[in-house]
């Protein structure tokens, strides 16, 4: 890395045009910056000279709310705009963690895949229009403020996901949704005994959860079960639909001989955030959280071989399976950073032998550079890295991060 | 030669040259193109790829073809070239249940993915109107929607991942369940310009619990538009929010009977589809914005009899317009959704201006308007004035603040207009895309981009 890193931090898209066509001329190499919530993701840059914040692209650019559309600037934290939306009881489900640092763009860019995707669709679905930098300077537009759109390609969604490495996105125009009026977080305890019948007659409720969780370590999210786990799932939706969806569950639970199960109502939506702001949380410099994605009826499966395999190499772990998506999260751990060190590559060797498509989304261990970050390159990789070539021919922005080496 | 080597990978069957069958895909709902050199139905992927480097080593381009129900000349070929018509790749491959998803070949008739699902509880949601004929491959193209978009969003919101043959012959797969750049969201809504594909992995849904359907009866189209833009406002998203107007109610009514009035100006047809308690509840609220708005009558389907009826006729309402023209033409613009009443008064007025019988069908939540101009094809005057109208009607969705095109896509007809809406850079970034799967644009060409677009298009980035 160079010796002098420089921070610029734009006020307009005019500002980050000039700065990235200067430093591509230059051969400087730039690196995207919003809110760093999801600082655990990616590999640093190969080489860095200036950062690109947008703490400056900041504020709503257009909210037209008789048409259910909201525009932001890419730096607007994502509190911001949920706040916003909730005042006119619309929501976006944008499931992110550490919302009030989380940028709208950042957020985007990352790829985020929150938890009520199987009941509201992807944050990739609801982005209607973008304005993007390239790395010359280009500026580019692409969908517009209407909800339906097909004139051309829909260069919006190529952005997600791709981990500022095309461009850098500065606006994100988005439909929004009418918010459900109410909200209930229901608890249960987890035996081991009870979890695959709890599992399969969660998957078979008639009113699904907008989200439902088995919790196991992280304290089971704020409510210590021992070495249980917790199911948490949250219901939304109009009053009587809650008082419905509440008696399925508990009826369907307590046929899978699940014991208790209790109800909260006032700060349902602020438990959900703190499962989700588990997704990337840390224990110090001695931990590491990867995220799989099996199909839903192979979640559980997929948790149990990895417990297995963290018992073989003596680490602590802690779990949270998406029981709708079937997301896995595994934060494996270790008394110390240096017993973890002498761990952990052999470990991620073990679990990609294992599981080739694992991704690390958090951890703050001075090894993670070290490890298999995004996983095994999907089919594809080699036109991904065309892609690049095409938009970032001489790899300006966030070299090195993504997937495959782009 | 280029007929030889196709028959050769492919069986004499699977190839077609005589100018009786080329004629048959020189066209689809928009227009008339050229005439291939070549029909060709391959039953796998494997054929695909073979197609795709005879064709490469030949010099002809590939239009990939579905049920050809596009609207703007996306499925034609301009001249020569070989047509891949998915008539014989048309099954569901896998039936995941539990995971709600299907794999399915590019020639499954949309309708049918449904019909085969329909008895585990499931179904596919994107549903054009053509999806009793359209492909899930075709839909896919063009990223098609359907009136209940509304709540479920389109075609792209349904694919979980594709099997792609790209314009080399090569065969590769995208997910959007892995890292790297959503290749899928790419491919859906390219209209055949960034490769073909040969399989699908789509969502399924579970069939909602309860169904209602509502039409509401309006004595001027002004009061029927500010009611929807109403509903919307007051945060409320039906499963279905469509429009029709007294010239499209009448040509129904005479052709299928489905049971909407006659005599108001324009109907709002409102469905809500989800849990009993929320389906109940949302009637009232819908009613009183309705009657705030002017709704002279209000009826409820009763029977799932009256619903199918009610349906049928808005989804064959284009084709009852034979009654009232020998030939019609299909806008489509999309406006954000307050702006309805502005662009509907635009419709009206841009029609009467260059007299032409205008009737309006189309996705009243949404914004996305369908203006059908009813003219004589042999009358060069009225193709002026259709051509003059649909222009204008254009325009004026630019003027509001909306697109070219809401679900039909651009293909041929519209692709001049695309500099309307982007600028040369956006179009030069989409062409770096282009770039990647399709340098020598052997697929689709002269589709999306701009004629002349070339040069920008290469440009060095």
């Amino acid at each position: 890395m160079n010796a002098v890193q420089h921070r610029a931090v734009p006020e307009n898209v005019q500002a980050v045009a000039t700065l990235l066509a200067s430093c591509d001329r230059a051969r400087e190499k730039v690196q995207v910056a919003g809110g760093g919530t999801l600082s655990g993701m990616g590999y640093p840059p190969e080489r860095l000279d200036v950062t690109l914040s947008t703490a400056a692209l900041t504020g709503i650019v257009a909210n037209e709310r008789a048409d259910l559309v909201v525009a932001a600037q890419a730096g607007t934290p994502i509190r911001d705009i949920a706040n916003l939306l909730a005042v006119q009881s619309q929501f976006v489900p944008f499931d992110a963690p550490h919302a009030q640092y989380a940028t709208l763009g950042g957020t985007l860019a990352a790829g985020w895949l929150g938890p009520r995707r199987h009941h509201y669709g992807r944050l990739r679905d609801y982005l209607i229009g973008s304005t993007i930098v390239l790395a010359d300077g280009t500026v580019a537009r692409a969908g517009g403020m209407v909800v339906k759109n097909v004139a051309g390609y829909d260069m919006s969604r190529l952005y997600v996901g791709s981990f500022g490495t095309l461009g850098v996105l500065v606006q994100a125009n988005l439909k929004t949704t009418p918010r459900p009026p109410h909200a209930r977080l229901f608890l249960a305890p987890l035996p081991e005994e009870t979890r695959d019948r709890a599992c399969a007659q969660l998957s078979a409720l008639r009113v699904t959860p907008a989200a439902a969780f088995w919790v196991h370590g992280f304290n089971a999210i704020d409510g210590d079960d021992g070495d249980e786990g917790r199911i948490l799932a949250l219901l939304e939706g109009s009053d009587a639909l809650l008082e419905r969806a509440t008696l399925e569950l508990r009826s369907a639970l307590g046929r899978a001989g699940v014991p208790e199960t209790h109800v909260i109502d006032a700060g349902a939506h602020e438990g959900f955030e703190r499962i989700v702001d588990a997704y990337v949380g840390c224990v110090g410099q001695r931990s590491v959280t990867y995220r799989l994605y099996p199909p839903p009826d192979a979640a559980f499966s997929c948790a149990l071989r990895l417990h297995e395999l963290v018992h073989r190499f003596a680490l602590r772990r802690e779990t949270i399976v998406d029981v709708m998506n079937g997301d896995v999260v595994l934060r494996v751990s270790d008394l110390d950073a240096h017993a973890f060190g002498t761990k952990i590559e052999a470990f991620d060797d073990a679990l990609h032998a294992a599981e080739p498509g694992a991704q690390i989304v958090a951890g703050d261990h001075p090894s993670r550079p070290y490890l298999r970050v995004w996983g095994a390159p999907p089919p594809g990789i080699e036109r991904m890295r065309e892609l690049k070539v095409r938009f970032d021919p001489n790899r300006t922005l966030n070299p090195g991060c993504f997937i495959g080496g782009i | 030669m280029l007929r030889d080597r196709l028959v050769e990978a492919l069986g004499s069957d699977a190839v077609k040259t005589a100018p009786e069958d080329l004629a048959v895909y020189a066209f689809d709902a928009y227009t008339d193109g050229g005439l291939p050199s070549a029909v060709v139905l391959p039953s796998s992927t494997r054929d695909v790829s073979a197609i795709v480097k005879i064709a490469r080593d030949c010099g002809e381009p590939i239009v990939a073809r579905g049920a050809g129900t596009g609207l703007c000349g996306g499925a034609v070929p301009l001249a020569g070239g070989i047509v891949i018509s998915f008539a014989r790749m048309n099954r569901v491959l896998d039936l995941d249940e539990r995971n709600r998803r299907a794999r399915v070949q590019p020639g499954l008739i949309n309708l049918a993915l449904s019909r085969e699902v329909a008895n585990l509880g499931l179904f596919y949601a994107p549903d054009p109107s053509s999806q009793l004929i359209s492909t899930i491959g075709g839909n896919i193209a063009t990223n098609a929607g359907g009136p209940h978009c509304l709540s479920y969003g389109t075609t792209i919101n349904h694919v979980l991942g594709l099997e792609i043959v790209d314009a080399a012959g090569d065969v590769f797969e995208t997910s959007i369940d892995v890292a790297g750049y959503d290749l899928t969201a790419a491919f859906v809504g390219s209209e055949g310009t960034l490769g073909i594909v040969t399989s699908a992995w789509v969502r399924l849904m579970a069939l909602p619990e309860s169904v209602r359907v509502w039409v509401a009866a309006f004595d001027d189209i002004d009061s029927a538009s500010e009611a929807v833009s109403a509903i919307i406002a007051a945060g409320i998203l039906p499963t279905a929010l469509e429009m029709m107007d007294v010239v499209i109610t009448r040509a129904v009514e005479a052709a299928f009977h489905a049971g909407y009035p006659t005599d108001a100006a324009a109907v709002l047809l409102i469905e809500n589809a989800g849990f009993d308690e929320d389906v109940e509840a949302s009637e009232s609220a819908i009613h009183t914005i309705a009657v705030a708005h002017g709704a002279r009558s209000w009826r409820s389907a009763r029977t799932k009899g009256e619903r199918d009826a009610l349906w049928a006729g808005r989804k064959s309402a284009a084709g009852a317009t034979g009654r009232i023209a020998p030939n019609y033409y299909t806008q489509d613009v999309c406006v954000p959704r307050s702006r309805l009443p502005q662009a509907l008064r635009a419709v009206g007025e841009a029609a009467h201006e260059n007299g032409i019988t205008v009737g309006n069908v189309f996705h009243a939540g949404d914004g996305n308007l369908h203006p059908l101009l009813m003219y004589d094809k042999r009358d060069r005057k009225q193709v002026a004035a259709v051509i003059e109208t649909g222009n204008q009607i254009l325009q004026c969705a630019i003027d509001l603040g909306g697109t070219i095109s809401g679900e039909h896509g651009i293909g041929w007809e519209k692709r001049d207009a695309m500099t309307r809406v982007y600028s040369t850079a956006d179009l030069a970034v989409m062409a770096r895309v282009r770039d990647v799967f399709d340098p020598m644009r052997m697929l689709n060409p002269e589709k999306i981009f701009p004629a002349g677009a070339r040069c920008p298009e290469v440009a060095p980035p």
